[in-house]
């Protein structure tokens, strides 16, 4: 899961990214609104975590642009608590709005529920037949018993779950899977996925050849 | 209660003036009427009774009154025989006191047509009379007239005329020099029917006049008490919570038109100044929120799992920039409040600004130095009566602003000019300027023109709006002017302090 983050406060920026990044999240970030929009527009994140006064160009007019071109989740973080700005917040298109300041784990959840919601799915646990994965807990059990998966094989498995009936390309996973930072080669990828069927089963994630991955509806 | 409505005062003061006014003016016109008939009777009853007078004396109008007259006046034939004879012999009066008079004298009042013709007419409206001897024996009475008429108390040898109201009737009399009594009458139920008339005629004239006046201060009191009603309810809906509601008026040059103007630039006032202030609560919100959001979040990622040493320390010199700098914050509010609400003791005295603005360059130094910044200054003794911290706080905000705001190898220059009575304190630099959208706000609370790069540097955006309140309060003017990557230059300005010699007890 990639997730950008727009802040104008350098320390919560700075802290926001490291907590995110300890949940397996690759994260982006960004202190001015101009320059997050931009990342916003050119990259397909999970969810975009959004301050409201921002430098350059407010939460606002961030927002009312990025709907016209995407549907990305976004929760809005701001310091203004009254009624008529969560209202407008939302209005504008924000899909959940958490006032400063906030509970660490309150604002996990709510980013695990909009990413969720995005993928069109109610029930806080994705099941594939006998598989079971746990987001809160990032965990993964197969005919009850625990599968160990490393965090990055956890995040393509959860990833292609919620992504799932769809072909997912290998750009799009690195997409969503690493940050702007990240420099990855490109077989790792493979070496995860061979390493989730190994752990699981072989078939839980499907190759389209010349496409990308995908686990059955 | 409807008394507590200025309408219903008017309205009911009105009725009251009406009533009065209407009521003197019935009363008198009533009575001056009453007066004038009665008058009209007194002279018609006199003028009878001086023609009967004559008759009963038997002056020139005197005749016998002859029932075999064949005259067609009205007069004769309205005394039926035997109206007027009391006795049978025809002789004429005598004079006064004459000889041939003997009491219990049988005589005949005879009248003339034309002194009949006065007694003429049906009752009740017809003159009556009734002529008695001296002795007190009915010579004559009119036919028609009431048979109870009883003589009058006779007064010595009063001869004048006497008039007055027995029962329903207005008589006079008067008693001949022989002591003959001479009565006329006539019956006052006419005059009261009239009188009555007119009083119901004055009191329906009246009750129109009074309606038609209420009616008509009715329309006049609606048309005057509609602005004020438009007025209440503007007011009413602004303090509902509309601010942005204003009294339209269809006509702004009348009085009520100009309350509502002076209403209008109040509620302008008032919703500029709560609009700032909803403004001033949103920001002062996030930028306390914000600091504390970093402190939780903060303590929340160290604790949620086991760190390095290094990173605990790392995490705790971040919480306290953070501690320090909500502090700061908290100080200037503080500052600003007290300084708007004029809550600080303005300890002022007599200050050269040239040696605050020479002891505020040293202080600043040491910071100008770390920035590469040059501090200079054109300083001339001038004399202010003002707090002297409150200054050296208003000089150290444009000084580090000058500072914070400049290029490396830049310059601020502070100088004091004293001309005119007036001194001012300059602070010019070389920095980065402002742009000039946003030179309207840069007094404004928490208003940052570059937003990012103030926030880094740990700076609210209170700085400016703290030296104007001080500026304000202290009865001194500051003004800006800036060019963007030139500089800017602020201006202080203050009513220099009289010289020292004839103002002594300014400065204690």
């Amino acid at each position: 899961m990639r997730i950008l983050i727009v802040e104008d406060e350098p320390r919560l920026l700075r802290n926001l990214a490291r907590a995110l990044r300890e949940e397996e999240y690759a994260v982006d970030t960004a202190e001015r609104g101009d320059e997050g929009i931009f990342k916003a527009e050119s990259c397909n994140y999970d969810a975009i975590v959004l301050d409201v006064m921002l430098p350059g160009m407010d939460g606002w007019q961030f927002l009312t642009r990025l709907r016209k071109t995407k549907q990305t989740p976004v929760l809005m973080l701001t310091a203004r608590d009254a009624p008529p700005d969560r209202v407008r917040g939302l209005d504008t298109g924000a899909d959940d709005y958490l006032v400063k300041p906030f509970d660490l784990a309150e604002l996990l959840a709510r980013i695990r529920s909009i990413i969720r919601r995005a993928s069109g799915n109610a029930n806080p646990c994705l099941e594939l037949g006998d598989v079971m994965i746990d987001p809160r807990a990032r965990s993964v059990t197969f005919a009850g018993d625990a599968v160990t998966l490393t965090a990055r094989e956890y995040s393509i498995l959860e990833y292609l779950a919620l992504q799932r009936g769809h072909v997912v390309t290998r750009t799009e996973l690195y997409e969503h899977l690493f940050d702007e930072n990240e420099d990855t080669l490109s077989n790792l990828l493979d070496v995860h996925i061979f390493s989730i069927r190994k752990k699981i089963r072989p078939d839980i994630i499907k190759t389209r050849r010349g496409d990308g991955y995908y686990i059955e509806e | 209660m409807f008394t507590h409505s200025i309408r219903w005062r008017l309205q009911l003061w009105l009725a009251f003036l009406l009533v009065c006014v209407l009521s003197g003016f019935g009363l008198t016109v009533y009575q001056l009427q009453r007066i004038t008939q009665l008058n009209q009777l007194d002279e018609a009853l006199k003028r009878r009774v001086a023609a009967l007078n004559l008759t009963v004396r038997g002056g020139p109008m005197m005749e016998f009154f002859r029932r075999s007259d064949t005259d067609k006046g009205p007069g004769p034939r309205d005394f039926p025989s035997g109206g007027f004879n009391s006795g049978s012999r025809e002789r004429p009066y005598g004079p006064p006191h004459g000889p041939g008079f003997m009491p219990g004298e049988k005589r005949e009042v005879r009248l003339s047509p034309e002194t009949a013709a006065l007694f003429s007419g049906s009752q009740p409206g017809a003159f009556y009379f009734s002529v008695w001897s001296r002795d007190s024996n009915l010579l004559a009475r009119a036919a028609g007239g009431p048979t109870n008429v009883s003589l009058p108390p006779g007064m010595g040898r009063d001869t004048s005329l006497h008039a007055g109201i027995r029962g329903k009737n207005r008589e006079a009399y008067q008693f001949t020099e022989l002591g003959d009594c001479i009565l006329v009458g006539r019956s006052l139920i006419p005059d009261w029917d009239a009188e009555s008339r007119l009083a119901w005629m004055l009191l329906a004239a009246g009750g129109g006049v009074l309606a038609l006046g209420l009616s008509g201060g009715w329309l006049l009191t609606t048309r005057a008490i509609r602005p004020v009603e438009e007025i209440s309810a503007a007011a009413s809906r602004i303090s509902a919570g509309n601010l942005s509601e204003r009294i339209t008026t269809s006509e702004p040059n009348n009085e009520l038109g100009r309350l509502a103007g002076i209403l209008n630039n109040t509620f302008s006032r008032l919703e500029t100044v709560f609009n700032q202030q909803k403004q001033f609560t949103a920001d002062a919100a996030h930028e306390l929120r914000t600091p504390i959001a970093v402190l939780i979040s903060e303590a929340q990622v160290m604790l949620s799992r086991e760190r390095t040493p290094s990173e605990y320390k790392e995490s705790l010199e971040t919480c306290l920039d953070t501690a320090q700098q909500l502090r700061r914050l908290t100080d200037s509010l503080l500052e600003l409040a007290r300084t708007e609400s004029n809550q600080f003791d303005s300890d002022r005295s007599r200050v050269d600004v040239s040696e605050v603005a020479r002891d505020c360059v040293e202080r600043l130094k040491p910071l100008a130095a770390e920035r590469n910044v040059v501090l200079k200054t054109e300083l001339n003794p001038g004399e202010v009566i003002i707090n002297s911290d409150r200054l050296v706080q208003i000089l150290i905000n444009l000084l580090s602003n000058g500072i914070h705001y400049n290029k490396p190898g830049g310059e601020v220059l502070v100088k004091t000019v004293n001309e005119t009575g007036k001194i001012s304190i300059i602070v010019q630099d070389t920095g980065i300027g402002i742009p000039e959208e946003d030179l309207p706000r840069i007094f404004d609370r928490f208003y940052r023109a570059d937003k990012s790069r103030s926030r880094a540097e740990g700076r609210a955006g209170l700085g400016l709006a703290i030296c104007k309140a001080i500026v304000e309060a202290e009865g001194g003017e500051l003004s800006v002017e800036s060019k963007l990557n030139v500089g800017t230059t602020f201006k202080v300005l203050f009513p220099g302090a009289a010289p020292r010699a004839r103002n002594i007890q300014v400065a204690p």
